[in-house]
């Protein structure tokens, strides 16, 4: 057990140097902006006098060093600073939208997981026609761009069949049935390709692994089919699909961003978009550091799942 | 003579491959006797995986069997996949030739002797763990409560082959299948097993069917021994009498190949010519080609008969495989010999 | 016996190098839309700017096959001419990745030890963002455009690229042929470029083509998110955009354009597919 212990402590402690370069390059993400950051950010608005409040509230004026050390220190604290438009603090803006973002994410992931692992499950034992056509919708589902997909299922369900809600958004603990209903189209969109990518790694790993000797001893030990496939060779197999998953995670996070913007969902993704056109920085800074966080965590969790599955990985660790 | 347990009748098993049929098993009938240990012995791609995949029913879908596999008086080949599932793990079993491989890396060994208790009776879990201690303590394996959730990667080869061993027979089966179980393994363990194979078969009396092409290790614990060469089945001999007189060409061939025995170091003798292509078979004997002796009736094949000395053998060299096939005694061989 | 089964199952040469029917399907589309990028004057039977107040979300017909937008612009021409924006951007960005990326992968691979450590920790960083994410924050800093979108595309393709040279340069240098090499006296240059350039080129190439794949979504997408091309250039995610308010009215306007995104990437992924079959017949990448 220690060595599978030992992997998961490693694991956990590799993402401190992470989360320390992802602190550095979201801190720099103001100071970077050519030129004067405040000017460009309060552009019309700018007075001398807001210029100076903004410039001290940042903490401008002092060294770099400085600057990065208060930052920090305050993120550490909760407090990511303010917005300059509305005045909302950073992390009352992020409380709202990151349940958005992550409802959506997760929705879509789950979605494309429970599509994508059984169908490649079932494909891996197929040859022939039920190949070719997994393999046609793979490679037709990873090249259609997500956003027009989600433009393409508006058409259809609200403009023809009128099935859905257009875009929009309710609560979910105001009216849990419309915000789900609000969440099918955009969850979709998002599933789609990647059900196509889970699909692809579970049909390949499964190949695999269906081939592998103790499979045959499985088989001459007289198991049951059933558990000789769903428990001993997708827990085999679980190594790339468990490794996907979290890879596709972060293309899942980036999707977001686009589609919280064509669905019209106040997430963090549309947080950040909506910034970056009025210059607003500080709320852009924050909105990255979190969704960034969000998938270093996942990152995490996935390897440590991955570890939990497969007892393997204790041998890396000795190496 | 003995209750027969397993007996292949006339048994055939083709590939059909993207380049033609291969045949990889041809015309091979064979009678085990319950309680003995058999070795089937040949170089590889003789078949002799084939069949022992075929009684399993094993094959790959691209496989297909002609003739009568009969296990206790039943026909295996005739039988649903369900009705040999049952069978396999529990009057069957089959212990594989890598002990790295064998065993699936992410379950904890006791449980891959548990699962296959469990996969053949109505028992609980705790039962089948139990059972399954047992087994491991009864192979060999030190403290096996606390290595009983150990994943495989933990135990050297020659313990991964206990435990295989152990899941062989933890439903004490009536027919054992060993395909090479030591050619992976270190010498001095490959001694260890193979006297933990006897000694299990010696307790459980189980029939074990070893196959191998290391003729010393059919020597140290089998009692018949069947020699293969291209899928034909050529010879079947006490284990004294094949070491003591090998009579096929093959196999004597075979024993001139050897190492050890009576040749002396430098004198290893190869076989000339090159194993047929099974995809083109020649008909009539396989090993015709490369054979000193070769007669005219070659091209026929000889039939698999028994002489006086217990010792059945499938060659037209033969007097007795001759009055098999209704031919008259070799005037030529004896004159020759003369 | 075997040279006849291998002289009867060989295909032609050439098709196998372009990856089988699939990849020449691919190259033949990506042939395709490269001459209407280069030839969208000639071809196209419209202007892509000229406004038609006469023609507002006019359907498609004969003369306009994908209709027209919201200020009576054709969509056809307009998309033979974004064709030019997304092309250019896509091989664009993976071709300064890779300017940048392999010598990258190539150093830390054959050099090893320190080098190696601290590139492959800096790549792991760089990997450890999400990749649109990385590309948007990188506008926020510089600001929206088509040059900065190329710029933040190629940044988040760097680790990428320098990640799979690296694994297989690691391959070539464990090759007898490389001992070999160096034993004789081979220069590290001669090295480098006799034995692991050409080496890594397929996993490379595969990953090349993959990587335009995303390229041509990722500069659409911000594009759509007006992070992109901006305005009145005609661009495919900036149509989609722009036709997003009148998706019931004049639904062409979103389809045409949306299509046209989809036919390209499936092209680099055809192309990807074939060239990994063809590099790696086993599947050992996949």
């Amino acid at each position: 057990m220690n060595g599978r212990l030992e992997y998961a402590l490693r694991r956990v402690l590799l993402t401190i140097p992470v989360l320390f370069a992802t602190s550095i390059f979201v801190f720099l993400l103001i100071r970077l902006v050519p030129g004067d950051p405040v000017r460009t950010m309060l552009g019309i608005r700018a007075t001398p006098d807001t210029i100076a409040t903004v410039r001290s509230q940042l903490g401008l004026d002092h060294p770099l060093i400085t600057q990065y050390w208060d930052w920090l220190r305050n993120a550490l604290h909760g407090d990511l600073g303010q917005d300059f438009i509305s005045h909302e603090k950073i992390t009352s803006l992020l409380s709202v939208s990151m349940p958005i973002t992550l409802e959506l994410t997760i929705l879509a992931m789950l979605l494309a997981l429970v599509v994508g692992v059984p169908l490649g499950i079932i494909v891996a034992a197929k040859s022939g026609w039920t190949r070719r056509l997994s393999n046609g919708f793979v490679i037709g589902a990873i090249s259609i761009p997500d956003f027009w997909l989600g433009i393409m299922l508006v058409l259809i369900f609200t403009g023809s069949l009128h099935l859905l809600p257009p875009t929009g958004w309710v609560a979910f603990t105001d009216n849990p049935a419309q915000n789900l209903r609000y969440m099918v189209l955009p969850v979709l969109t998002l599933a789609t390709g990647q059900s196509a990518y889970i699909l692809r790694t579970t049909r390949a790993a499964m190949l695999g692994t269906l081939s592998e000797p103790y499979i045959a001893f499985l088989r001459a030990k007289g198991l049951r089919q059933r558990s000789i496939v769903y428990l001993h060779a997708l827990r085999n197999s679980s190594g790339p699909i468990v490794t996907v998953t979290g890879i596709q995670f972060g293309v899942l996070l980036g999707g977001a961003i686009v589609i919280e913007n064509l669905f019209a969902l106040p997430g963090v993704g549309r947080l950040i978009v909506t910034a970056i056109s009025e210059r607003n920085y500080v709320v852009v800074q924050g909105g990255v550091l979190v969704v960034a966080c969000l998938f270093i965590l996942v990152n995490l969790i996935t390897d440590l799942v991955h570890g939990l599955l497969d007892p393997r990985v204790e041998e890396a660790v000795s190496r | 003579m003995s209750d027969s347990l397993l007996e292949f009748r006339k048994v055939s098993v083709d590939y059909a491959g993207r380049g033609g049929t291969v045949s990889a098993v041809t015309d091979v009938s064979l009678t085990l006797i319950e309680g003995e240990t058999f070795g089937l012995v040949g170089e590889s791609g003789c078949g002799k995986t084939t069949l022992s995949m075929a009684l399993m029913g094993l094959l790959p879908d691209i496989a297909s069997v002609r003739g009568r596999i009969l296990f206790n008086g039943s026909d295996l080949t005739t039988m649903t996949e369900s009705q040999l599932r049952e069978l396999r793990g529990d009057r069957i079993s089959m212990v594989f030739q890598d002990p790295a491989t064998s065993l699936d890396p992410t379950f904890g060994i006791g449980s891959q002797v548990a699962d296959t208790i469990r996969a053949h009776g109505d028992v609980s879990r705790k039962q089948a763990k139990d059972r399954a201690l047992g087994l491991l303590a009864e192979v060999g394996i030190p403290a096996a409560a606390e290595r009983y959730a150990d994943p495989p990667h933990r135990l050297s080869g020659g313990m991964r082959q206990r435990v295989v061993l152990a899941a062989a027979i933890a439903n004490n089966p009536a027919l054992l299948l060993a395909d090479e179980p030591t050619t992976a393994l270190d010498v001095t363990i490959q001694a260890q097993i193979l006297d933990l194979l006897a000694d299990l078969q010696r307790r459980h009396g189980t029939t074990i069917l070893l196959i191998a092409h290391d003729l010393g290790v059919v020597a140290q614990i089998c009692d018949r021994v069947g020699v293969m060469y291209a899928g034909q089945l050529v010879e079947v001999a006490p284990v004294a009498e094949l070491f003591a007189r090998p009579r096929h060409p093959y196999t004597r061939a075979l024993f001139d190949a050897l190492p050890s025995g009576s040749h002396q170091a430098g004198a290893l003798r190869v076989i000339a010519g090159q194993v047929p292509d099974l995809a083109h078979a020649p008909t009539g004997c396989r090993f015709k080609d490369r054979c000193p002796s070769r007669l005219a009736e070659c091209d026929e094949t000889p039939p698999l008969a028994m002489s006086d000395s217990g010792a059945s053998i499938a060659c037209w060299l033969d007097p007795a495989t001759r009055a098999a096939g209704g031919l008259g005694p070799l005037a030529i061989a004896g004159e020759s010999n003369g | 016996m075997t040279t006849i089964e291998r002289a009867s199952t060989a295909r032609p040469q050439w098709r196998t190098r372009f990856g089988g029917r699939e990849g020449l399907i691919g190259w033949t589309i990506l042939a395709v839309l490269i001459l209407i990028a280069i030839l969208a004057p000639v071809l196209a039977p419209h202007s892509s700017e000229a406004i038609d107040s006469t023609r507002i979300f006019a359907k498609p017909d004969l003369s306009h096959p994908f209709g027209s937008d919201d200020l009576g612009r054709d969509v056809f021409s307009r998309v033979l001419y974004a064709y030019r924006a997304s092309l250019s951007i896509a091989i664009g960005s993976v071709l300064l990745a890779m300017i940048v990326g392999v010598p990258i992968g190539v150093f830390a691979g054959y050099v090893g030890g320190w080098a190696d450590l601290v590139l492959m920790r800096a790549v792991d960083l760089l990997l450890a963002f999400p990749a649109l994410l990385l590309a948007i924050s990188l506008i926020a800093i510089l600001g929206p455009g088509n040059a900065v979108a190329l710029l933040a595309i190629a940044i988040i393709y760097v680790p990428i690229i320098a990640r799979v040279v690296r694994s297989s340069v690691l391959v070539v240098r464990g090759q007898p042929y490389v001992l070999g090499a160096r034993t004789r006296g081979a220069s590290h240059w001669a090295i480098v470029r006799g034995h692991v350039l050409p080496n890594s080129a397929g996993p490379v190439l595969v990953q090349a083509s993959v990587l335009m794949a995303f390229a041509i979504v990722i500069e659409a997408a911000l594009s759509f998110l007006g992070l992109g091309s901006q305005p009145p250039t005609p661009e495919l995610g900036l149509m989609l955009a722009e036709g997003n308010n009148y998706l019931t009215t004049a639904p062409w306007v979103e389809i045409f354009p949306g299509l046209a995104i989809a036919v390209t990437v499936l092209a680099f992924n055809l192309i990807g597919d074939g060239l990994r079959r063809s590099f790696d017949p086993h599947g050992v990448t996949r």
